[in-house]
Order: C-alpha cells, then sequence, then structure tokens
C-alpha cells in the first residue's frame, strides 16, 4: 500500500475539505494514477482506515530534549595521605 | 689299640682342620656377637674378613654395634665407629657380600647425620646452623642409603624445614630494618625450602610477607598469592589487605577496594572507617566524573547536530554507568536512568526517519520489557511493516518481524496509543466493542475519545482499524517476496501464528497482553498465556483452551496444555506409523496410559479414529492388496476406544484382501483371515458368504486328502462356531445344500454305509467327521438323520 498522505500531498492532520482539494490538485498533476488517488481519498476518508494508514505511515517521533544531569553532592576533604598503611604492622 | 690311637689322632687332626676352616669361624663370630662379645667377634672376623663373603657386613655391624653403645656418652666416639664401618667399603673384598655390607653402611651413614643434624641446630649462630644444615645435606647426598631410603627423606625434610624457619627470620630481620629487597630474597628462598619440606606455615606465612614488603616497596605483586595470604595469621592478613586496600585506593580500582574490606577488614576499628570513609569519598569523585563526562558528551551531541553514531554510543554505555554508580550515589544513578528514553527516543526517530527499520527493531527488541509500553509496541509495529515493504525478509528474519506484528496489531491498547497522535479525529470518538484482543470490561482507563458503544458513522471501530493493518500486512507479504518457496513458508507461518494468537484471543477473559507464538516465547510471556489457558480448562473443562495453548508450549511441563499436546502427539505418531507402515513404532505408542491420556480428552479422542481411518483409506487406496495393513489395523483397533468405523474398514479390507488371494493364498489361511474380518463386523454379509465357501473347500480338501493342514482346519472351525453372527449363522445354512450335493454323488450303498459309520476305514471316518461337521455348522445334528438314509 501506497502512502496516502504522500500521493495526495496533504498533512497527516489534513481535514475533510483539505483532502477533497487536494484529490482535485493531484488529478491535475498526473504524477500518480487515477486509481492511486482514489484509494488514498478512499483511506484518508475512512476514518478507520485512516487510523491504520496513520500507524503505517507514522509522522517523525517528536525527540524530547537531553538535559545535562545536575551535580551537587558535597565531597568531604578526605586524601589518602590521611591512611597510615603501618596501621596493622604484624611484626612490631 | 693302636687302631684306637691312629682313630683318635685323625680325629682330632680333623677336627683343629675343621675349626680352622672359614665357615666354622663366622659362626663362632656370629656367635660372639649375639652374646655381645664385639672384640673376640670382631678379632676373628677380621682373620676370616677375605675368606668368608659374609665377614666384612658382619665386622661392619660389630662397628656399628660399637658407635650405637658409645653414642650417648660422646658423639666423637661413636663417629669414630661409625666412620670405621663406611672404612670398610674401601677394603672390601670381591668375593663379599656387598649388599649385606651396604646395609649397614647405610646405617653408618644414617647415624652420623642424625649427630651432625643435632648439632647443627644446636649451633647458637643463625649463620653457623645454615651452614651445618646445608653441609649435612650435601653429606646426605652422598650418603650409601640402602633399605633406609625412607629414613633419609624424612631426615633431609627435617634439614629443609629447618633452613625454611632460619630464612624466614633472616627475612622479617631485613623488614624490620627496612631491607625490603634482603627481605623479599630471604623470604623466597624461605617459601622454596618450605615448599620442598611441606612446611605450609612458613609458605603461607613468608608469601604474605612477600606481599606486605612489595606493598611497602610499591611493587607489585602476583593476585594468585592471595590464596596462600587467606592462609596466613590474622594479624599478617590485617597487615596485608589494609595495606592492599590503600593500594586498590590509589589505583582507582574501588569496586575491588569495597570488597577487600567488606571480606577481609569487616572488624570494627577507627582506621577501618576511616579507610571506608575514603573508599566511599572516592567513589562520589569517581561517579561525579563520570556523570561530567557524560554531560560533556551531551554537550558535544548538540554542538555537532546529534551524530547517531556518537548517540547510540552513549546510549549503549549508560546502562554500564548507571551500574557502576548506583550503590555509591543513587541519586545520580537515578538521574542517569532518566536519560536512557531520550537516547533511545533520539535513535529511534533517527532510525525510523531515515528508514533503517532493523536497527530499530534491534533496538526495541533491547529494551528491558518493551511489550509493556504501547508506545515502543506500536514503534515495533511500525518498523515491521516498513522492514517488509522494503522487502527485507528472509529465511532467518521473518519469524520475529510476522510474530512482532502480530503482536501490536492484535493490542488494542496499540491502537488506544495511536489515537493520542491523530489531530484529524476531532469529530469522531473510538469504540473498542469489536477490537481484537480486548475485553469488555478490562480497561479502566482509556482516553476520552475512546468508548465500548455499538459503531456508527461517528463512533469508529478500532476492530476495523485493526483488521485493515493486518489485510494490508497481507497483501504486501504476498506483494514483496519474491522467491515463491519464501513467500510460501512466510504466508503459512503468518497464517499459523495470527491463527495462533486469534485463538488465545477467544478463549482468555483476562487483560493480557495477547502475543503471537514467537513474540510470547521469545520473552517468556508464553508462561502466563499458558497458565491462563490451563485455569480455563479447569474452571470449564473447555479443551478449546488447550487446543490454542498448544502453539505456545516451550518448555513447560505439569500443565494441562502439555498433557493435552502429548496426548495430540501420539495421535500424529499413531498416523504417521500407519502412512509408513512401522508396526513397531504404532505398538510403542499404544501403551495403556498412553491410551487413557487420549481417551481424557474428548476432542483428541473423537477425531483419533477419522484419522487413523482417513491414513487406512489412502493406504488401501494406494494398494488394497497390502496384507501388512491387517496388523497395523489391529493394533489401532486395540489402542482405540472409539473404533467401530475402524472394525467395520478393516473387516471389509479382508474381505477384499481374501477375494483377490483366492488362488494363490492356502484356503486355510484365507479361512483364517475371514474369521478375523467377521470378529471385526459380525453383520458383514460378503464375509459371511465366503467364510462358508472356504470352509466347505477346506472341508473338500480333508475329504480328498488333499491337505495336510487337518487339524489347524477343524480348530478353525470349532472357532467359527462360538462367534455370535445371526448373518453367519444364515450363510452357513448353505453347507447343508453342499453336504447332500456329496452324498448324491457317492451313491446310496456308500453314502448309507458312511452315514450310518459301521465298520469304516480310516477315509471312511474322515469322510464321516466332514459331512458331519457340515451338518453341525448348517444347523443340523451331527448324528446321522433318518432322512439321510432314506
Amino acid at each position: 500500500m501506497s502512502n496516502p498522505y504522500e500521493i495526495l500531498n496533504v498533512n497527516q492532520d489534513a481535514g475533510k475539505g483539505e483532502i477533497m482539494k487536494a484529490q482535485m490538485l493531484a488529478m491535475k498533476e498526473k504524477k500518480y494514477s487515477l486509481q492511486e488517488i482514489q484509494i488514498a481519498v478512499r483511506q484518508l476518508l475512512d476514518p478507520a482506515k485512516r487510523l491504520a494508514a496513520d500507524f503505517m505511515f507514522p509522522t517523525k517521533i517528536k525527540a524530547k530534549r537531553i538535559q545535562k544531569i545536575q551535580v551537587e553532592i558535597p565531597v568531604e576533604k578526605i586524601d589518602l595521605s590521611d591512611i597510615d598503611e603501618n596501621t596493622f604492622d604484624s611484626l612490631k | 689299640m693302636e687302631v684306637v690311637i691312629i682313630l683318635i689322632v685323625v680325629g682330632i687332626i680333623g677336627y683343629v682342620i675343621y675349626q680352622s676352616l672359614p665357615n666354622p669361624k663366622f659362626q663362632k663370630a656370629s656367635s660372639l656377637f649375639d652374646s655381645g662379645n664385639l672384640v673376640e667377634a670382631t678379632k676373628i672376623l677380621n682373620v676370616i674378613f677375605e675368606k668368608h663373603p659374609d665377614a666384612p657386613a658382619k665386622l661392619a655391624e660389630c662397628k656399628l654395634k660399637e658407635g650405637l653403645k658409645a653414642k650417648p656418652k660422646s658423639d666423637s666416639e661413636a663417629i669414630k665407629y661409625f666412620n670405621e664401618v663406611i672404612d670398610i667399603n674401601k677394603r672390601l673384598p670381591s668375593n663379599a657380600s656387598k649388599a649385606k655390607y651396604e646395609i649397614v653402611e647405610a646405617k653408618a651413614y644414617f647415624e652420623i647425620t642424625v649427630i651432625q643434624f643435632n648439632n647443627s641446630i644446636s649451633a647458637t649462630n643463625a649463620e653457623t646452623k645454615v651452614k651445618y644444615l646445608k653441609d649435612n645435606l650435601r653429606f646426605i647426598d652422598t650418603a650409601t642409603k640402602s633399605g633406609i631410603e625412607s629414613d633419609f627423606t624424612a631426615l633431609r625434610k627435617k634439614h629443609l624445614s629447618e633452613l625454611a624457619e632460619i630464612y624466614f627470620q633472616f627475612g622479617t630481620q631485613n623488614e624490620k630494618s627496612t631491607k625490603l629487597i634482603e627481605a623479599i630474597q630471604n623470604y623466597s628462598t624461605a617459601k622454596d625450602y618450605s615448599v620442598q619440606s611441606s612446611n605450609s606455615k612458613i609458605l603461607y606465612n613468608s608469601t604474605t610477607r612477600i606481599g606486605i614488603c612489595k606493598l611497602k616497596n610499591r611493587e607489585h605483586f602476583e593476585p594468585t598469592i592471595l590464596e596462600d595470604v587467606n592462609k596466613a595469621p590474622l594479624e599478617y592478613k590485617r597487615d596485608f589487605y589494609y595495606r592492599y586496600t590503600k593500594k586498590l585506593l590509589q589505583d582507582k580500582e574501588y569496586s575491588e577496594a569495597e570488597k577487600v574490606i567488606g571480606t577481609h577488614l569487616n572488624f570494627s576499628s577507627a582506621a577501618i572507617d576511616k579507610i571506608k570513609e575514603l573508599l566511599k569519598n572516592k567513589q562520589v569523585k569517581s561517579a561525579i566524573k563520570k556523570v561530567n563526562e557524560i554531560n560533556y558528551t551531551i554537550e558535544q551531541l548538540y554542538e555537532n547536530s546529534f551524530p547517531v553514531d556518537d548517540v547510540k554510543s552513549l546510549y549503549e554505555t549508560i546502562d554500564k554507568r548507571i551500574e557502576e554508580i548506583k550503590t555509591v550515589v543513587p541519586t545520580l544513578s537515578d538521574k542517569l536512568q532518566g536519560l536512557k528514553p531520550s537516547l533511545f527516543n533520539r535513535l529511534l526517530s533517527h532510525y525510523i526517519s531515515v528508514k533503517q527499520y532493523a536497527n530499530a527493531i534491534n533496538l526495541i527488541q533491547k529494551y528491558s520489557s518493551f511489550w509493556e509500553s504501547p508506545e515502543l509496541l506500536k514503534n515495533l509495529g511500525i518498523c515491521c511493516y516498513g522492514f517488509v515493504t522494503q522487502g527485507n525478509l528472509t529465511e532467518k528474519n521473518y519469524r520475529i518481524v510476522i510474530s512482532n506484528w502480530l503482536t501490536a496489531v492484535f493490542s488494542d491498547k496499540v491502537i488506544l496509543k495511536s489515537l493520542d497522535t491523530t489531530t484529524w479525529d476531532d469529530d469522531y470518538t473510538f469504540t473498542l466493542t469489536d477490537a481484537i484482543g480486548s475485553n469488555y470490561e478490562q480497561h479502566n482507563d482509556i482516553p476520552d475519545n475512546a468508548n465500548y458503544d455499538d459503531v456508527n458513522d461517528t463512533n469508529i471501530s478500532i476492530g476495523a482499524t485493526q483488521r485493515e493493518l493486518l489485510q494490508q500486512f497481507e497483501i504486501l507479504l504476498h506483494n514483496t517476496i519474491t522467491d515463491p518457496s519464501l513467500s510460501k513458508v512466510v504466508n503459512d507461518y503468518y497464517m499459523e501464528e495470527r491463527e495462533a494468537v486469534e485463538q488465545i484471543v477467544s478463549v482468555i477473559n483476562n487483560d493480557i497482553l495477547f502475543a503471537a507464538p514467537h513474540f510470547a516465547k521469545t520473552y517468556g510471556l508464553n508462561e502466563e498465556i499458558i497458565k491462563e489457558l490451563d485455569n480455563d480448562y479447569i474452571e470449564y473443562s473447555n479443551e478449546e483452551s488447550l487446543e490454542a495453548g498448544v502453539s505456545y508450549l516451550k518448555s513447560h511441563t505439569d500443565t494441562y496444555v502439555r498433557e493435552y499436546a502429548t496426548a495430540k502427539e501420539l495421535v500424529s505418531k499413531m498416523v504417521s506409523a500407519i502412512k509408513n507402515e512401522k508396526l513397531n513404532d504404532l505398538k510403542a505408542i499404544a501403551e495403556d496410559r498412553k491410551k487413557s491420556l487420549i481417551e481424557k480428552y474428548e476432542t483428541i479422542n473423537d477425531t483419533a479414529e477419522d484419522l487413523a481411518f482417513n491414513a487406512f483409506t489412502l493406504k488401501i487406496e494406494q494398494n488394497d492388496e497390502n496384507e501388512n495393513l491387517i496388523p497395523l489395523m489391529d493394533e489401532c483397533i486395540r489402542f482405540l476406544n472409539q473404533n467401530e468405523k475402524l472394525k467395520a474398514q478393516c473387516s471389509h479390507f479382508i474381505h477384499d484382501y481374501c477375494n483377490s488371494k483366492w488362488k494363490t493364498k492356502p484356503p486355510v489361511k484365507l479361512l483364517e483371515l475371514m474369521i478375523k474380518s467377521i470378529k471385526y463386523n459380525p453383520n458383514n454379509y460378503r464375509a459371511a458368504k465366503l467364510i462358508t465357501i472356504l470352509i466347505n473347500n477346506n472341508l473338500m480338501d480333508i475329504a480328498n486328502d488333499a491337505t495336510t493342514s487337518t487339524s489347524q482346519i477343524y480348530s478353525l472351525i470349532d472357532e467359527v462356531k462360538k462367534i455370535k453372527s445371526q448373518v453367519l449363522k444364515d450363510a452357513l445354512k448353505e453347507l447343508q445344500v453342499l453336504r447332500n450335493k456329496v452324498l448324491s454323488s457317492m451313491g446310496a450303498e456308500t453314502s448309507k454305509t458312511i452315514l450310518l459309520g459301521y465298520n469304516l476305514n480310516s477315509n471312511g471316518m474322515k469322510l464321516k467327521k466332514v459331512l458331519d461337521t457340515m451338518q453341525t455348522l448348517a444347523g443340523g445334528s451331527s448324528t446321522t438323520s433318518i432322512l439321510d438314509l432314506l
């Protein structure tokens, strides 16, 4: 099945009037066959079929903005030099 | 008198000569040795040293004994005697028994070694001790050890163990004065000696101390030493692991440091608390650093217009980062988790926009529990549709693509989700009333523009949308696959998967995801489906539920669905055995336990006979003279409790078979088969007629001496008599007519004689029995009737 929105050159939110108007333009342009144009119109004027078409030919998924991560964690000052490695000296 | 004197003189001379011989002298020396008179024994043995082969060994024994006697008083005196034993070796005659001597010599060596060892360990200076011990080891190496090798080995080990202890002490002295390189050398030597002497205490201690020295010296050590360290004394272990933890912290190996603290430093101490605090501090800093790196990467992504490879790389590493920091800074790990959907969305939208559907499908499938999200399931469906549109279906991927698609479309939640993104539908509402994969009461939360009302011009059927999607996909499958064999496989598979999911939709009333079988089995969703189907069967005895579950079975046992599938498989195997004429296979299937399994499920039980009947019909059509079918039929009749059709089929088949073999098979064999035929179908008129003819022919063969199977024929006839069949009884009456014909062909006198049975020879007797049998079977008395005589 071809994409009816492409054939009629309409947006996915096009209303009935726009679809009818687009049908006339498409017929004039003759880019697609009459049968293809008719099928596309039928597809978009039948809500159940249009819903199926929307499923098969989705609009672009809107990706959310990727937010940077806020880092606000207090870190105490303690260092390796504070560790006496001879604390458990076994030869004392 | 003179004679007597001569004899005495000769005797004395003989005695003297005898006494001067080596053997008696050796015996005398031995007696003296035994009685402890070593001096006298030594004298004699010195005299016969070269004359008697055992004399040197005995002499050595004397010296050894002398040495042992002297040992408690004086080591040097004892050693002098033991050395005399050893010196004998230098002047050992060629005829001497060397083996006997060497046993004594070895003992002398051993005694000297023991004395020297005791002297070594009593030395006050450690260096001297080492020198003595090493000298003595060399002495042991050169000593004769005949017969007491194990004593020498044990003594050698004692030396080595002493050396291990001494070198370990050297090491500790070095370590205390911070001569770490020397300490490591001495610990290593101690370790070598401990291995040779099996001194495990020094082994573990040396290894641990080497580790400690290397840690002090900032040197690398092999992790294999940890095994030995764990066997060292507690104070050594704590010392080692505390230093080791500090090293791990220096090397930024925080998770390893955490493990060491948890395992080996899990005791209460301010120092431990401090190192734990430091560890935590380091881990937090490391986590912050990692998050800052991610923030930098995000900045770069925005600056470079989101190169997909960089997004992918960040997305793929994020789980690892979350894992690394989740126990340290859970808040940061949660924030990272929150980043995943955005990155996922970016990637997915990119793949879909550039029509890289395979990448998109893989991305979604890797997302944990993606099927729980209607949004993701919807996108999966979209990608599968796009993937098929591009003609990408192959032998390898068609299963998962088809199964994904069906699962997405059969989920009414997915279609409801589509309503979120439509903008043209303001004038419409959508109804779930005839949706596929929907249960009226189940959705508590549906969008405002969805309902469960009837379909009309403005209340649009979601079911119609789903059916449209299925139809469009089916058209796509037919149109996009050019390879005819793949096309068949794919379309058949699609129908199987679709029918399977339709079946579960029709029987399951609870709100679960109606996944197609392959999808369900891949992601483990079949467990829940099988459970639902089992419950439905338990509650309603609905075998349709079990039938629906068969496609969803994977490794399940102990479920009704599994049992049902097993029963079904048995029937398939039965049909296959018929098809391939495998009697043994059929016998293997037809066990009583399996029989009861089939009988348990009505649907299977009802269809099993038809399936067998059809299989036999096919076989008969292929070859109607195939005798092999008879035992197969017998087995099936025995196995199936519903078997009337099969019995009738078998009865007719045997009849037709016997008819065709009339000229080639012996009559007795044909009679035997026909008995089976009438037993399976007592109303088979044609079988009854054929049996009558066969009995007549067999009896005539007996009468004419044309058979050797007389007794077999009579026993078969006895079997016929027992068959309860009115049709057969009626047919057998014909035998009366045939009997009369026989009688009339004989002439009156002969027949009278035969019938009365007087003075009959063997042939006469035989004929009489034949005629009597015919009469009995025909329903008359075996005794001669008066009518026969008229």
